[in-house]
């Protein structure tokens, strides 16, 4: 409990800490929105007028204590271009990057995880180098490229068995849910794949690091099978690195699905950021990096105490640490 | 780690009879194990693939049943989106395109010839002295809303652009007031004569608001036009809903057109190869080419347009561009040939600062023909050469990727110029460049008709002050008569040509791709002045094929 509440102060500081690291980095970029709005034919007036209206012009204090201060009441601001509050704004693009990289987890997760166990428990050391380079290979494929080949064999209208969308999201959204899950199966199958390659290489070396170790030995000599002990003692050991891995993997895919959501033309979160940093909507931007961190800073959270469920050892250890300090 | 599994297993250096033999079962099921996930995969894989294979089936066996019908949607692919519907305040020839003459419709209308028709008013008269112009409006017109549109409407937008200086209003400075007569003659009075007025009038200037309606301009829109927006995703979709109260003859063709902007040129043409689009405008020329050999299926054309790429020089005083023999070297260095054959060949040579479709034109390509030799002694006059070369930055947005940098470059070498790219987000690019004018040499698309004010006024980012074509700029803005507007335009042009401050890449011409079944889609100007209420797609047309 204890651990618990110490990790919500430092959750609580680390937010604050980015809030103005936030807010202090993004002033420093050149350009304004209201050169943005006026464009290349306005006067030098029609700029100031703009800034004047926009309120570009108060003291920075006074913008990040307005912001601020809105924030903590729960309203992420309006941004300026759209019009649309921020919450908003990120609802819609979150409710494709969220099935998206769930979608893309689950897929990584069943290609990544039998495989990384299936690579531990193979007997033939050519079968394990086999597993190994596709593991590499799976690893080191380029986003874009692998997109662009499951495009080429799959895309509807393009590819070799042209079937599954390759870009765009329906414009009713998940109105249509069938058509809606039909657009995301081949960006999620390119996360799923490269993502996939990763964990089964974590899965690998997790398991592979307790199949030698006294913990499987011990298993063994109480009478199970070698298969049996590393599937039933070590994965439950290797769980919580496991767990921490998943975790982590899902907070970056995030803004990591970035460049998927623009080969298949999805206006998903990582999307809207590039193009909200690139018109300099600053009140977007900082809420949007601010609740990013917020939800990396979550995860962490979760996946730490996630651990601690999972691994009773650790209880132990800082109980007595604590009774040491 | 994983290398130590095998001297484990295989050591089973135990005595017990029943131990040792079940430590040998592992090794018969050992690649049972990987074998099963293999194949849980595949039929994983497998299962993924046949459901869409059969939901793919059901798509196309829909699409069969609506044959020899004309389709009631019309999906268009677009490429710079609109982040706000905002026309008022927001620039950026995204919003004129979708919504003026679609949503919004003006006092008087531009057709894709660039020429003022009629709109709002179905005629106008212009005082001798060029200072008073009386509109006369159609009769029963409304907005979408229901409401009326009359000469009250008319007179309050115009009237409320100027009071609150929203975009454009500085290119209807000229205008003094804008009165209602009666219900449908609107009277405007100018300060000074302004032969550009009406055109100016076809854009955002002239459009006509409803003065009753309140709504959230940034997300909504209330015209008189033959659609209206009912669904709009910033950055990323509009859908236009005919309206069924239109008050014109040109009525909606197609109940419903759905506009989508794919900013990425690789999933804009599986759009339109899947289907999901039924046009692709702009597209660029290298991707066009499958489409232009599939000629069954689409029709691909090249529109003209007003897109100038501007490679504007930085002339101000104390600029490394100060020095005349500089500039002109640099435009003689400059194989405009090859540049537009590299792009495709579509483009059009350009001049000087007029593009073929708007006033005071003049084919000035011959000023400055491709002629390297002259260029280097330019250059060796001014104290360079390419064992010498002259540093200079050429500073532009992504959005006009780095081919064209690149070729620049190597055409400037030879004479002596080592350029420096710099390619920077637009943002970036309007505070170092159109702001604070820190600058060598800089590329930008100025698709704005009608800028040619740009080079009368000296404080505009080229620094370009020349008084004899500021005078004649002024005459021709001041001029009763087309004719002589265009005159004194086109001497002014080719001045400015002759001092070289800029060199005119090219005209850009946007090449536009329909699948077969699309009519009445417009391929001239589409970037600025998009009128779709003529376009349809009829889907038997494209079955038989």
């Amino acid at each position: 409990m204890r651990f618990v509440i110490r990790r919500l102060l430092l959750f609580i500081a680390a937010l604050f800490g980015i809030s103005v690291v936030v807010f202090a980095a993004l002033r420093i970029l050149p350009g304004d929105v209201a050169s943005i709005m006026a464009g290349i034919n306005a006067p030098a007036s029609r700029v100031a007028q703009l800034r004047e209206q926009l309120g570009l012009n108060r003291p920075l204090i006074a913008q990040y204590f307005d912001w601020m201060g809105a924030l903590i009441t729960g309203d992420f601001g309006t941004s300026i271009l759209t019009g649309r509050s921020v919450t908003a704004l990120i609802g819609t693009r979150a409710s494709i990057t969220f099935p998206l990289i769930i979608l893309g987890l689950l897929i990584a997760m069943a290609i990544g995880l039998p495989l990384g166990c299936a690579a531990v428990l193979a007997r033939s050391p050519r079968v394990r180098a086999a597993f190994h380079v596709l593991a590499i290979i799976g690893g080191s494929v380029p986003a874009l490229w692998g997109g662009l080949l499951l495009i080429l064999l799959f895309g509807k209208g393009v590819g070799l068995i042209g079937v599954l969308p390759s870009q765009g999201f329906p414009l009713d959204g998940w109105g249509k849910p069938g058509s809606a899950v039909l657009s995301l199966i081949l960006p999620a199958l390119t996360v799923g794949i490269i993502v996939g390659a990763s964990l089964m290489r974590y899965t690998r070396a997790a398991l592979g690091d307790l199949a030698g170790s006294g913990y499987i030995d011990m298993a063994r000599s109480c009478g199970m099978t070698r298969t049996q002990a590393v599937l039933y003692v070590g994965l439950r050991l290797a769980m919580p690195q496991l767990v921490s891995v998943i975790g982590l993997t899902f907070a970056s895919m995030i803004t990591g699905v970035m460049v998927i959501e623009n080969l298949f033309a999805l206006p998903g979160i990582g999307n809207g950021l590039v193009i909200d940093v690139g018109n300099r909507d600053l009140i977007a931007v900082q809420s949007e990096l601010f609740l990013l961190a917020a939800f990396f800073l979550g995860v962490g959270l979760v996946v730490d105490v996630l651990h601690r469920m999972l691994d009773p050892r650790l209880k132990s250890v800082s109980a007595v640490m604590e009774v040491d300090a | 780690m994983s290398q130590d599994n095998g001297v484990h297993a295989g050591s089973g250096a135990t005595t017990d009879a029943s131990l040792a033999s079940r430590a040998k079962n592992p090794k018969k099921n050992g690649p049972k194990w990987w074998l099963i996930s293999l194949i849980a995969v595949i039929v994983a894989c497998a299962v993924v693939i046949g459901v869409t294979v059969a939901y793919g089936k059901k798509n196309d066996s829909a699409d069969a049943s609506a044959k020899n019908m004309v389709a009631d949607t019309v999906t268009i692919g677009l490429k710079l989106a609109p982040t706000n519907l905002d026309i008022r305040n927001t620039a950026g020839s995204a919003l004129d395109q979708v919504l003026i003459g679609n949503v919004y419709e003006g006092i008087v209308a531009r057709d894709s010839k660039n020429q003022v028709a009629p709109g709002l008013a179905s005629s106008w008269e212009e005082s001798k002295d060029g200072l008073t112009y009386t509109f006369h409006l159609n009769k029963n017109m409304t907005f979408s809303n229901g409401d009326k549109l009359d000469a009250e409407d008319v007179a309050w937008s115009i009237n409320e652009l100027i009071a609150k200086q929203y975009h454009d209003a500085d290119a209807i400075t000229a205008v003094s007031k804008v009165e209602a007569k009666d219900a449908d003659t609107v009277a405007m009075t100018l300060k000074t004569p302004n032969s550009n007025l009406l055109w100016t009038l076809t854009g955002r200037a002239g459009l006509v608001f409803d003065k009753d309606a309140k709504y959230d301009l940034k997300t909504q829109a209330v015209g008189s036009g033959p659609y209206t927006v009912a669904k709009f995703v910033e950055n990323t979709s509009i859908t236009l809903k005919a309206n069924s109260e239109y008050w014109g003859k040109n009525k909606a063709k197609t109940p419903t057109i759905v506009i989508k902007y794919l900013a990425d040129d690789n999933a804009a043409v599986n759009a339109l190869k899947s289907g999901d689009v039924q046009v692709l405008a702009p597209i660029t020329e290298s991707l066009a080419g499958p489409f232009k050999s599939d000629s069954d299926k689409y029709t691909v054309k090249a529109g003209n347009g007003t897109d100038k790429y501007v490679l504007g020089f930085n002339n101000a005083s104390g600029s490394k561009l100060a020095d005349k023999r500089i500039r002109q070297a640099i435009r003689y260095a400059i194989n405009h040939k090859e540049i537009i054959a590299s792009r495709g060949g579509a483009d059009k040579a350009l001049g000087g600062p007029i593009p073929s479709l708007d006033p005071g034109y003049e084919d000035l390509t011959k000023l400055y023909p491709y002629d390297q030799a002259k260029a280097k002694l330019l250059m060796a006059e001014a104290g360079y050469s390419e064992s010498n070369p002259l540093e200079l930055s050429l500073t532009y947005a992504n959005i006009y990727g780095t081919e064209l940098g690149d070729q620049l470059r190597s055409q400037l070498k030879p004479i002596g110029i080592d350029l420096k790219v710099n390619v920077v987000e637009f943002s970036t690019w309007l505070q170092d460049v159109y702001t604070n004018h820190d600058f060598d040499i800089s590329l930008v698309d100025h698709n704005e008709s009608h800028d040619f004010y740009s080079w009368a006024d000296p404080t505009y980012y080229f620094g370009y002050d020349n008084a004899e074509v500021q005078k004649l700029y002024n005459e021709g803005v001041a001029a009763t008569t087309d004719k002589e507007r265009d005159a004194k335009f086109a001497e002014a042009a080719k001045l400015i040509s002759e001092d070289a401050p800029a060199d005119w890449l090219f005209n850009y011409r946007i090449t536009t791709v329909t699948a077969k079944g699309v009519k009445g889609f417009p391929f001239d100007l589409n970037q600025t002045v998009l009128p779709l209420y003529n376009v349809t797609y009829s889907l038997a047309e494209f079955s038989q094929q």
